[in-house]
């Protein structure tokens, strides 16, 4: 982390649109010099909290601070901002060089430095020797690189992404959110970025936020919160998982779970917070095994297979149990079963979620 | 490298608060306080002298003593917002203080005192941002100030001199039930039914006609339609009541047609049979209902064609394909899903028409004779020797509010779904064609349409060379000379040369703050911005001839004075003009992404500079239209420079009118043909100069 890198902290900060709250006292601190990714269901707030963070939008209630200032009162230009835009917002009427010298020319930058530094930018985003195309004579992949060269050039405390690549084709995003990164990463400038593809979320940051209905639902770094999803909505967020019912039995060495007609014991060590009773179960694909019906145990579950789909080198299969539908993947080669076929379903012990709060 | 970031871009600097504070003073010491006797145009050093503040009266000194308090604090920045207080305060207070006086003491402001006034609420500006106005943005928070003021000083205030001279006597006590006196005094129930009558006639004629028009040149497969999409250029450039004066040369009691028609079916017709009456007699048919109805309904046409073709070319042309699949015929096709379609933009239509003729001054001045309506019995209880102001104010009331309820209904109605529309994109290529019988008789209905146009615009042209129409077709050169050869302090040129620079000034202003409304009204969001949205609802609704009875009304006596100066007329085009402005600044921003001027913002630019480096750019096309446009209105505007024109500030209009109210057709018409050639060559040249497409851009903004 390099010392110019700041924390930015949002404390108890509200925002409504006339009657509607689009985000309701939440409390966040986005580490220094990480990049942050925003994600959620449509409409959830993500937006606004990147605008209230930007100072785009006024906050209804609440304070924005970065590192020790209090920045809740000051406007946008003096926030000392980057940001992307999703439509790029590049100044059609300006040429590629006249965009990313816009900002430095505002603060009456001498035009040669200007030069200069805009091209180390345009370098940084391999654009460098398009200084004088227009945007319209732009890829939509080239127009982004320029826009974030531009959200850079000022060398901004924090860099905002609001769903930066979902205009662009899915092989290109692939290389741009790599790119990102990597810039984010030299630079060490807080960020926080909005997306709705939760690969790319998982790809690039350094911590994820899944909102809710203008709430913070959990945040914390990707591998735990697919690990430890801490509420069903979370576990269905992030990844693909199978929420279903089951109940918590016994102590100790023979603490079991009981989901429909199977009884599972838990493994040694795996702790959880839960009483005894019904519990909520996070299920990723990749813990169901099927096997053929004569393979039932008690710790299995039968099933019934209700969809079965080859999809190359996997087969994805939705199975319907006493619990519910499950959905998951195996290796084609394994073989394929078929649709209405009985099968076993077992689930391994040490690698199912017991949902914290549900 | 390092990027400066010590200016911080944005912030009032003392700079600006100086000379603000400097304007104001310099204006004190130099200017006159009160107004002058005879204008600023006209007066003698010792006038000049005794209107200065200081001179005036020596308790004026209070007002630059109180500005020089505020000097200081141009640097010092007091602690928790207490500058903003200062400021607001203070010039807030002396705004007050300085309005009561001059209301109190009838006195008459003088220019220092405008530009005092102006300066103060400037510094109330600075001081409401600093407060957290706008979120601390000054430039906004000062354009802001300065449209509430502008309209309620030209809109608001007006109007309420109406509304007080018929709720009070000219005693000043509150007689609620003069309004009814005064209607009930003669047939005004007849009036507004011939108004309402004439309205609404016109209001569906020409949208029977724009539809024609429309269906015609969307639809159509003949290259004839081509041609529709020039004609809507001519009575835009046309003054309006000059298609009634052709009228007249053609269907008068000496008019052409009435001649043919006299030749061949009057008593002494070749189709008459011996000894009977024949079916024609010479008589004053055009003057009245009839007349007016063709004038309008000629003149008004175009405007309900754009509203229609503009949302029929919008229409996706795969949705009538679909019911054509479904073995519907075309003439199914075109009635159960074309005119559905359309019925906002129908409705659009008739309604803008209504509200248009109500409005129109001039053809019911040239031809109503007996038929009276209401614009033009506003005129005569001023004009001439009744000065009936409490009776004019009433009739500008009822006429105000027929305008403001159509207004209404049409802005709740339809307002939202066809103003979207008028600004789409049209639809190339595959369009459905027109039954072939539907095709033919609207070819025929067209063909017969342009004819008449072209007989009316030669008939204006050929009227000026024509020594007296209708009596001695000799031609003659002298209704030009006339008017052009006299000098230029006499004819056609000082009412010409008047209208001329008059617009020229008005256009570039009217446009600025139109689209600084369009600004606010699509950017801004604020407590209070309803007022601003309610003046320009009145700028969209008030008739020309209740602007016109406003400002007499509001601006003959102190605290305001400007009847009879060149200021006032100036004013009153800028804001007939106006809803040019504010609707081609609405349709283009609403085209530009905000997120263009947020990315703007966080480069650290302040406002003003976004609006200079990232909107007027792009806005460039429009704001060069919207002013062409402007200027075109200017110079044709009638109903309301007709009220406040005097013989030293006559304008082409009211010029061409008079000599029309005096009997001089053949002059009227030469100049008003003159009138007409300028403003086609004007169209033509802004035209090149914008390059080629603008004509549909400029039309669109209408
Ligand atoms: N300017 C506004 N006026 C009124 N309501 C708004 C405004 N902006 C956002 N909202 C509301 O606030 C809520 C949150 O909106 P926001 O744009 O932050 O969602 P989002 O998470 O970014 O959604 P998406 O993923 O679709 O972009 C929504 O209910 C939205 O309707
Ligand atoms: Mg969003």
């Amino acid at each position: 982390m390099s010392d110019s890198s700041i924390k930015i902290v949002l404390k108890n900060v509200s925002k409504y649109f006339g009657k509607v709250c689009a985000l309701n006292a939440v409390d966040i601190e986005f580490a220094p010099g990480t990049l942050t990714t925003l994600l959620g269901p449509s409409g959830c707030g993500k937006t606004t909290l990147l605008r209230l963070v930007s100072g785009l939008e006024p906050v209804s209630s609440g304070e924005i601070w970065f590192g020790d200032e209090n920045v809740t009162d000051l406007s946008a230009t003096r926030r000392d901002i980057g940001m992307v835009f999703q439509s790029y917002a590049l100044f059609p009427h300006m040429s590629v060089g006249q965009n990313v010298g816009y900002g430095l020319g505002v603060l009456k930058t001498a035009p040669d430095e200007t030069q200069e530094r805009v091209r180390e930018v345009l370098e940084m985003v391999d654009m460098d020797g398009y200084q004088n195309r227009y945007p319209d004579e732009l890829s939509g992949g080239q127009q982004q690189r320029v826009a974030v060269a531009r959200a850079m050039v000022l060398r901004p405390k924090v860099l905002l992404f609001d769903e930066p690549l979902s205009n662009i084709d899915s092989k290109l995003r692939r290389s741009m959110r790599d790119d990102i990164r990597r810039l984010q990463q030299g630079s060490k400038i807080t960020s926080i970025y909005v997306t709705h593809d939760q690969a790319e979320a998982l790809a690039v940051s350094d911590e994820i936020l899944i909102m809710r209905k203008g709430a913070i639902e959990q945040q914390g770094p990707p591998q735990s919160l697919y690990h430890h999803p801490e509420t069903a909505f979370v576990a269905n967020f992030i990844g693909e998982s199978n929420v279903v019912d089951a109940e918590l039995l016994g102590e100790g060495k023979t603490r079991q779970l009981v989901l429909g007609d199977a009884e599972i014991n838990i493994a040694q060590g795996k702790k959880t917070t839960r009483q005894n009773g019904p519990v909520k179960l996070s299920l990723r694909p990749e813990v169901i095994e099927i096997a053929p019906k004569e393979e039932i145990s008690p710790q299995a579950l039968s099933g019934l297979i209700v969809q079965s789909a080859y999809m190359g080198p996997v087969i994805e299969y939705s199975i319907e149990t006493k619990v519910g539908i499950l959905f998951t993947r195996a290796p084609a080669y394994a073989g394929q079963f078929q649709k209405k076929e009985e099968v076993c379903v077992r689930i391994r012990p040490e690698e199912i979620i017991i949902i914290p709060n549900a | 490298m390092n990027i400066k970031r010590n200016n911080t871009p944005g912030e009032i600097g003392p700079r600006v608060v100086l000379s603000w504070i400097l304007i104001a003073t310099t204006a004190y010491c130099f200017l006159p306080w009160v107004a002058l006797e005879y204008g600023i145009t006209d007066f003698t050093m010792d006038e000049l002298l005794d209107a200065l503040g200081w001179n005036y009266n020596k308790a004026t000194l209070v007002v630059p003593l109180l500005l020089l308090i505020l000097v200081p604090f141009a640097w010092i920045k007091l602690p928790r917002k207490k500058s903003g207080w200062l400021f607001t305060i203070l010039s807030g207070a002396v705004i007050g203080i300085l309005l009561f006086s001059f209301i109190a003491s009838n006195t008459s402001m003088g220019l220092a005192a405008g530009v005092i006034l102006l300066c103060l609420a400037a510094l109330f500006a600075i001081g409401i941002s600093e407060l957290g106005f706008q979120r601390g943005d000054t430039f906004i928070a000062g354009a802001v100030i300065f449209v509430v003021l502008m309209v309620a000083m030209f809109i608001f205030y007006p109007v309420w001199e109406i509304f007080r001279n018929v709720l009070f006597n000219k005693a000043g006590a509150f007689v609620p039930f003069q309004f009814f006196r005064i209607v009930t005094s003669f047939g005004v129930g007849r009036v507004i039914w011939n108004t309402l009558r004439l309205a609404f006639t016109v209001g569906a004629a020409t949208t029977v006609c724009g539809l024609i028009f429309a269906l015609y040149s969307v639809r159509a497969t003949s290259r004839f339609r081509y041609l529709i999409r020039v004609f809507y250029i001519l009575p835009i450039i046309t003054p309006p009541f000059v298609v009634g004066m052709s009228l007249i040369l053609l269907f008068g009691r000496a008019g052409m047609i009435s001649d043919g028609l006299m030749f061949l079916f009057g008593p002494a017709g070749i189709f008459t049979p011996e000894g009977s009456q024949g079916i024609f007699e010479r008589s004053g048919y055009i003057y009245g209902f009839l007349g007016i109805f063709l004038a309008q309904t000629l003149s008004l046409t175009p405007v309900s064609y754009m509203v229609i073709s503009g949302m029929l070319s919008s229409i996706n042309p795969a949705m009538e394909e679909a019911s054509l699949t479904m073995r519907a015929s075309r003439w199914t096709t075109l009635w159960k899903v074309t005119f559905p379609l359309l019925r906002p933009a129908i409705a659009n239509a008739f309604l803008l028409g209504m509200i248009s003729s109500a409005a129109d001054f001039g053809n019911p001045l040239v031809l109503g004779g007996e038929y009276d309506v209401l614009s033009t019995e506003i005129y005569f209880s001023i004009a001439g020797a009744q000065l009936d102001f409490a009776k004019a104010a009433a009739l500008g009331l009822i006429l105000l509010f027929l305008s403001l309820s159509v207004f209404y209904i049409q802005k709740k109605w339809i307002g939202k779904k066809s103003y979207v529309t008028v600004t789409g994109v049209e639809t190339s290529g595959n369009v459905t064609p027109l039954p072939k019988f539907l095709q033919r008789s609207l070819t025929l209905f067209i063909s017969f349409w342009f004819i008449l146009v072209g007989i009316v615009y030669i008939s204006i042209f050929l009227g000026g060379f024509v020594t007296q129409w209708g009596a001695d077709y000799s031609l003659t050169l002298s209704h030009h000379v006339e008017l052009w050869s006299k000098g230029l302090s006499s004819g056609a040129w000082p009412s010409f040369l008047h209208s001329l620079s008059y617009s020229v000034i008005a256009a570039p202003l009217t446009t600025l703050v139109g689209v600084l409304i369009a600004y606010i009204l699509t950017r801004k969001q604020f407590f209070g911005r309803g007022v601003i949205d309610f003046g320009t609802v009145l700028i969209f609704a008030v008739p020309g001839t209740v602007i016109g009875v406003a400002y007499i009304l509001a601006f003959n006596t102190a605290p305001i004075e400007l009847t009879g100066t060149a200021v006032i007329l100036i004013i009153t085009m800028a804001i007939r003009a106006m809803p040019v402005g504010i609707r081609g600044g609405m349709s283009a921003l609403s085209q530009i992404s905000t997120s263009l001027e947020e990315a703007s913002i966080l480069q650290r630019a302040g406002s003003l500079k976004t609006i200079r480096s990232v909107l007027l750019p792009l806005l460039k096309s429009t704001i060069v239209s919207s002013m062409a446009y402007s200027f075109i209105r200017a110079m044709t505007t009638v109903s309301a420079v007709i009220f406040l024109a005097t013989a030293g500030t006559d304008v082409a209009t009211t010029y061409i009118l008079s000599r029309v109210e005096s009997g001089d057709t053949g002059v009227a018409v030469a100049y008003g043909s003159v009138l007409i050639l300028t403003m086609l060559i004007f169209t033509l040249l802004v035209q090149l100069v914008t390059g080629r497409s603008r004509t549909d851009k400029q039309v669109k903004i209408i």
